[in-house]
């Protein structure tokens, strides 16, 4: 019974073999120029703004939870929509009535204000609650721009 | 693939499924009426509704009685009295638990329309769990209670005590659920099939090809249903989710999740890991060498010992009320590790005797803390003198649960300790480990009584305590089953007897 795990034993040391192989070839072959454009991080070629340290605001969070329902909504009306000439018409009562319940919790998050973008109250912009952070962010974006065209 | 055929069973089962699509209709019926309803004026409605919803299940799960057990959905469900005797465990529970809930002040002035919503869906959840036969339904019927508990247990937000409640039974839940999913997922691996009556059919031959994994994923599973009924080693959640949830959902969860949860494991071992006896028709093997019952018959030791001896140092009556709701889960499965119907009687006998005695204590708890604000043992000093009504009751209550007469926990215990007997003496150690134990509550629960009753209260607290009017009509139609099935128990006895019927399969 134990001689079972013999071939996934002998496979795990062969995956595990195979990748430290490929790195230890790459890293003897490389050519190596560090520059600090290399370390920017990487956001589809443009240059960087700010640190990728960024907190998300909370308020997405509430909206992802709410996208789940739809979510959810897809996963069983595909297969549905896949076989539905021949479930028929019953499927599609069952359906509806499993719309319908998940509006039914869209109707709850909106009457309960889960969907209001609740919007800060300092000033019109951020920019006037807090001009320093934009002149610090600015500053720190000038500098990548230096060390990039560097 | 034909499709019309897995449909037309679908349909066929429907008209067996009206207690849970009632429980959905009031769930729906919680959510509109909280949406188009004004807040304030709304509470009182909803507990209504909850309430009515939970009533008329029950009518319709009463008259499912005369229906002939049956395979519901594929193989998804059953329908058979051993379902319908949790069923109505069940929905008495959550009766219970509304009630507390509109009676407490805990939940005043909160918005209670998502709680009640939960709670209902919470029953569903169990009552899934009580008659799922497939591997697969029975995970989702866990989880649609899990999840509803994590949530209910948090209830209440700005409390730090009441979200760590529901964090940690969160992460344990989700811990133990993993365990037990890997668990299925080597059944499945080892028989190829999800379905608990081809499971039965075709372990014997994994067992004596695979002995040692057969043993594991049991091993696995039990770590999900040993989570639901908070048993050794898998308890850790229930004290700090007892101690911080609302008092009405502790007593709830004490007694809901945790019969939902030997439901699960007595219908799991019963109809997909053991075969009935050749020899007499009321006694089950386990299949192949895969010794389960003693594996079962030491996780009951640990868990009573354990709870016990950790609730006699305990200062909080809600945490040591908590302990001992661990303690009765290691009673309770004494039962379950005979295999005889014997024992499977005496554990349901016990769920309806500890559902009926726990309720009553946490209903005292409620009392109390409404009143003194404090459920510290130290603050009970003396409210045999103030509040004599429910200091009388939580005696009573008490002295049930440590299993004197005449009260129905006693009876509880005496069917329990007779089943292993009449087993034979391969558990007697397991009955003498049982009595012992109740021996040891007794002392931590007479503790209280000695604050209530033996302690004067300090002249400054020495004024009665106004308990409401309807607390001391629920303490009362509480304390009248306790005492009249103590005396006179034969008719929950035979209804429990007739709820020993489990659908057999149809492979």
């Amino acid at each position: 019974m134990l001689l079972h795990f013999a071939a996934p034993f002998i496979f795990v040391i062969v995956a595990a073999a195979f990748i430290a192989l490929n790195l230890l070839i790459s890293r003897l072959l490389q050519p190596r120029v560090p520059s600090a454009g290399k370390n920017t991080t990487y956001e589809c070629g443009e240059i960087p703004i700010g640190s990728s340290w960024v907190q998300f605001n909370i308020r997405f969070y509430v909206i992802t939870l709410i996208f789940v329902i739809f979510d959810v909504e897809i996963v069983f009306l595909v297969p549905w929509a896949v076989v539905f000439k021949d479930l028929g018409w019953f499927a599609f009562v069952e359906v509806v009535i499993f719309v319908f319940i998940l509006l039914v919790g869209l109707a709850y998050a909106w009457r309960k204000g889960d969907l209001e973008w609740d919007k800060p109250e300092t000033g019109k912009f951020a920019r006037d609650a807090a001009p320093q952070l934009f002149e610090e962010v600015g500053t720190e974006r000038q500098q990548t721009v230096q060390e990039v065209t560097l | 693939m034909e499709f019309s055929h897995f449909l037309q069973i679908n349909l066929a089962s429907l008209p067996y499924f009206i207690p849970e699509l009632m429980l959905v209709a009031t769930l729906l019926a919680l959510i509109i009426i909280d949406l188009v309803m004004k807040k304030p004026s709304s509470s009182g409605w909803l507990a209504v509704v909850a309430l009515a919803g939970v009533l008329i299940t029950l009518i319709t799960v009463v008259n499912q009685y005369n229906l002939d057990s049956r395979s519901l959905f594929n193989g998804m469900l059953v329908l058979d009295h051993f379902s319908l005797f949790f069923k109505v465990l069940f929905l008495l529970a959550a009766s219970l638990a509304i009630l507390f809930s509109m009676a407490s002040i805990e939940l005043a002035g909160r918005p209670v329309g998502e709680y009640f919503t939960l709670l209902i869906a919470l029953v569903l959840g169990m009552f899934l769990m009580a008659a799922s036969t497939n591997l697969i339904m029975i995970y989702i019927s866990i989880e649609l209670v899990s999840i509803s508990s994590f949530v209910l247990a948090a209830y209440i937000k700005r409390a730090t005590r009441s979200s760590e409640a529901g964090l940690k039974y969160a992460i344990y839940g989700a811990f133990s659920s993993g365990l037990m999913l890997y668990g299925f997922s080597l059944l499945y691996g080892l028989t190829g099939t999800l379905d608990l009556y081809q499971l039965a059919n075709l372990l014997s031959d994994a067992v004596a090809q695979n002995p040692l994994v057969v043993f594991l994923a049991v091993l696995f599973i039990l770590a999900g249903f040993g989570y639901k009924i908070a048993a050794v080693p898998f308890h850790f959640w229930a004290p700090d989710v007892y101690e911080g949830a609302p008092t009405p959902m502790t007593a709830f969860f004490s007694v809901g999740p945790k019969a939902a949860g030997f439901a699960l494991l007595i219908r799991f071992f019963v109809s997909g890991m053991s075969q009935p006896s050749l020899v007499e028709s009321t006694v089950w093997q386990a299949i192949g060498n895969v010794n389960w019952p003693q594996l079962l018959a030491v996780i009951s030791a640990a868990t009573m010992t354990l709870g016990n001896l950790i609730a006699l140092v305990q200062n909080n009556v809600k945490r040591l009320l908590a302990y001992s709701s661990i303690a009765h889960a290691g009673y309770a499965l004494m039962g379950t590790v005979v295999l005889t119907q014997e024992g499977y009687f005496a554990t349901l006998f016990y769920l309806v005797a500890y559902y009926l005695m726990n309720m009553g204590a946490f209903l005292v708890v409620i009392v109390f803390q409404d009143l003194i604000g404090s459920e510290k043992i130290d603050d009970y000093r003396g409210l045999g003198y103030r509040a004599p009504l429910p200091a009388v009751a939580m005696g009573l209550f008490l002295f049930s649960l440590t299993g004197l007469p005449p009260t129905v926990g006693f009876i509880g215990k005496f069917y329990l300790f007779a089943a292993l007997i009449k087993a034979g003496e391969q558990y007697y150690w397991l009955a003498v480990v049982g009595v012992l134990n109740s021996v040891v509550s007794l002392y931590y629960y007479v503790k209280i009584m000695k604050y209530m009753f033996l302690d004067r209260p300090s002249e400054e607290k020495a004024t009665a305590l106004p308990v409401a009017f309807g607390m001391n009509i629920m303490l009362i139609v509480l304390m009248v089953p306790i005492l009249l099935f103590g005396l006179y128990w034969a008719p929950l006895q035979e209804f429990t007897r007739n709820s020993i019927q489990f659908f057999t399969g149809v492979f």
